[in-house]
């Protein structure tokens, strides 16, 4: 299905030197180890070569930064499950630990998010909103859906995070 | 005062033309806020110094190569094109879809060198799927452990659920999802006309573990490139941790202790 080639080595490559800081100061933010942002950077690249030819790279700062926010967001999660000191906000932390809202959304949501094109976790969108200030509007062109999709998102992961106001 | 997010896409050169332009403008007047972009700009030039790309590299060719860690994604091709799976790969859709093939095409396939292994594997894809001569689908019988898998085609805004021996063709956007009763061992992957296997899910060539509960859907979607026939989808799972060789797809397929579920599909020209 998938041919991994020169063509697509060089594309990883441009991306790499365009994006690579950008990729490593977000993940270095969002874990505060520089260790660990090397990996997760490595990582976040590694996913996105693993997925070239499904992937819509019109878009590669989006589609990096989102992806290295959902997979630190995992990497807090995991860490706080198996009891590791993780030197997160509170507020990351929370939003990390958040059960994702796929029972509370209907059919079409669920179907919306089994493409690659899919708007993002909650998690993800919730830390755009809350940690980085990206207005709602900001937000939605982020991950392409509309502002009241992303409120209603919002809004369904403020349900179990109380802490948590929509702007 | 720009927030680090915007400042990012300006260094990058991703934001609209008029917010470009705008903080560009702010650079060349406001010596604080050119302070903080120097210093980015330096930053990133250490960044790239200290992790050049042949670093990530030499992971990238790992992973084609199927011997890189964390393989838990999809798409990672475990490069394999044998002529006998290519020759397999092309009897198991003869075998399971014997309404839908001629008798010729399966004659030359048995004619083949290797009829006697190749028959071996399109039997056992065909006992496991339990597909009949109409197509009609049996797709998520397993043996033992009650696991599923479910595959869809996005079509347009929506999405639709492939039956076994449904049609697809090239470019089509296959998305994935399974769920398994219990604690258990793992992996997806995909065979196509070509003999190309495509791991979904798994780490390299290892199951890996899963958790019981609710449909998971696999992070990404697949678009399905130019290989004729078909595509067929298999997950395999064991209580116990397993490979699989992908020069001997029959041996995994025929071991007793794995169940596989597969869904099957017809690759039909034009887009």
């Amino acid at each position: 299905m998938k041919g991994n080639n020169q063509a697509d080595r060089e594309k990883m490559s441009g991306l790499y030197e365009t994006y690579a800081p950008m990729v490593f100061r977000r993940c270095q933010y969002m874990l505060r180890d520089e260790s660990e942002a090397q990996d997760m950077m490595q990582e976040v690249f590694l996913r996105v070569f693993d997925r070239m030819d499904s992937l819509d790279l019109s878009q590669p700062s989006s589609l990096l930064w989102n992806t290295a926010t959902r997979l630190c967001l995992n990497r807090i999660r995991d860490k706080h499950r198996r009891g590791l000191d993780v030197d997160s906000s509170e507020l990351l932390l929370t939003i990390a630990c958040a059960d994702e809202e796929d029972d509370s959304f209907g059919a079409q949501s669920v179907l919306a998010k089994l493409f690659s094109k899919e708007p993002e976790s909650s998690r993800t969108i919730a830390v755009l909103h809350f940690v980085d200030g990206m207005t709602l509007e900001e937000t939605a062109r982020e991950v392409n859906l509309s502002v009241s999709g992303v409120r209603k998102r919002l809004r369904g992961l403020q349900a179990k995070l109380k802490n948590l106001e929509v702007k | 005062m720009i927030p680090d997010w915007k400042l990012e896409r300006y260094l990058t050169g991703d934001l609209p033309e008029s917010e470009m332009r705008e903080i560009r403008e702010m650079e060349a007047t406001d010596e604080i806020f050119a302070g903080r972009v120097k210093m980015l700009r330096e930053d990133n030039r250490a960044i790239l110094k200290k992790m050049p790309f042949e670093r990530l590299s030499e992971k990238m060719e790992a992973r084609e190569l199927g011997s890189g860690r964390g393989m838990n994604g999809a798409g990672n091709v475990v490069s394999f094109k044998f002529v006998k799976i290519a020759a397999a790969a092309a009897l198991v859709l003869a075998v399971v879809s014997v309404a839908l093939f001629s008798q010729r095409e399966i004659g030359l396939a048995q004619s083949a060198n290797d009829g006697a292994q190749v028959m071996d594997v399109a039997m056992a894809d065909a006992a496991l799927t339990g597909d009949n001569a109409f197509g009609e689908a049996s797709d998520t019988r397993i043996k033992g452990l009650n696991a599923r898998m479910e595959v869809w085609k996005k079509t347009g805004d929506s999405a639709v659920q492939l039956a076994n021996l449904s049609e697809v063709r090239e470019g089509d956007e296959i998305q994935l999802r399974y769920a398994v009763p219990e604690k258990c061992f793992g992996m997806l992957f995909s065979l196509d006309g070509n003999g190309t296997l495509t791991m979904h899910m798994g780490d390299g060539s290892q199951a890996i573990a899963l958790e019981p509960g609710k449909m998971t859907t696999l992070p990404f979607a697949y678009k399905l490139d130019n290989a004729p026939k078909f595509e067929k989808f298999f997950f395999v799972t064991s209580r116990d941790s397993f490979d699989v060789d992908a020069s001997n797809l029959d041996a995994l397929l025929k071991n007793k202790n794995v169940n596989a579920v597969s869904v099957n599909l017809r690759k039909v020209e034009g887009k």
